[in-house]
């Protein structure tokens, strides 16, 4: 191959779970296809407005926003393929890619972070998890401080988890000021 | 009154302390890490952690269309008996994560996770209001 990188065995991460593939970056833009034939997906290199890095266990995670607000989550690479990918970004898409912190300390408080569809769950500053707000099917407002997101069933997207997610709530206490009176609220 | 307080924030329960500590991944379902006091939730295809001291209740619940529910409650502030207060008032305004539920294929997975969820945590409980029991 001449132009751009070519990736075997990168997992595209999503509601449904993670779904092993091949990812072709080249100087057009991404390329993901998946394992076996389906699904593929194409970001055009102007289309991509960031990419961030993310030490996940034992590899680390690439994450490509689009300017449509979608966000692309791959894994599988090793430490030296995103040191060669931050320079390939650099120089051919003019992007430097963002490093970002997976939090394992387990606990359940922190910050809510929205970014386009997203919402981040950040724990001291570091990110414990995220999840699109364009699979929740509805939202509720439990009593003045409880909000429940239900999520999309979805059965058909060659789903490989064994438990999905269904519904998660957050609770708000009277002491955040992040929220006060903030309609685009999760 | 301080000196307590910061021997008592010292003791914050941790699940791991670095990204690499987390069990290997296996398949995305939910899994206990023992020797971490973890309970570890497949998010979007990510394991997302937490300590087992966060959860305050575990139940599960048998579908008609032979798939199976688990709802996992996590302490927040304000409800009773929950026993992270004097960690959690530190970090005030802070948001929480309340509660995540689970559809599952396997019933029999499901009431596994129910019961090593309990067991875990109280054997956890009890070690905590041992320690705390010494301190005071």
């Amino acid at each position: 191959m001449t132009d751009g990188h070519l990736f075997n065995n990168i997992s595209l991460g999503g509601r449904g779970g993670t779904n092993p593939g091949q990812l072709k970056i080249f100087s057009g833009g991404i390329l993901w296809k998946k394992q076996g034939g389906g699904k593929a997906i194409e970001v055009d290199k102007a289309d991509i407005v960031g990419v961030t890095w993310m030490k996940v266990p034992r590899t680390n995670q690439l994450g490509v926003r689009t300017k449509d607000g979608l966000y692309y989550k791959f894994t599988g690479f090793r430490d030296q393929d995103a040191s060669s990918l931050t320079n390939y970004f650099q120089n051919t898409c003019g992007l430097t890619p963002e490093e970002k912190q997976l939090s394992v300390s387990g606990r359940n408080w922190g910050e809510v972070d929205l970014n386009g569809n997203m919402l981040t769950f950040l724990v001291g500053n570091k990110q414990a998890f995220e999840v699109s707000l364009a699979d929740v099917s509805q939202t509720q407002l439990q009593g003045k401080n409880d909000v429940i997101l239900e999520f999309h069933v979805d059965d058909t997207t060659g789903a490989n988890e064994k438990d999905s997610l269904m519904e998660m709530s957050f609770h708000i206490p009277n002491s955040n000021t992040q929220f006060v009176g903030d309609e685009n609220h999760p | 009154g301080d000196h307590r307080a910061a021997a008592r924030t010292s003791t914050e329960l941790v699940a791991y302390k670095n990204v690499n500590d987390l069990p290997p991944p296996k398949d995305l379902m939910i899994q206990i890490d023992q020797k971490n006091e973890a309970v570890l939730f497949p998010i979007y295809g990510s394991m997302v952690p937490f300590h087992v001291s966060t959860i305050r209740t575990v139940s599960s619940q048998q579908d008609t269309n032979r798939t199976c529910c688990i709802r996992i409650i996590f302490n927040v502030p304000g409800t009773p008996f929950s026993p992270h207060d004097a960690s959690s008032l530190k970090v005030q305004g802070s948001i929480y994560l309340k509660e995540v539920s689970f559809r599952s294929k396997d019933g029999r997975h499901i009431s596994e996770v129910v019961q090593m969820i309990k067991t875990l945590r109280r054997q956890v409980m009890a070690r905590e209001s041992e320690r705390a029991e010494r301190a005071t």
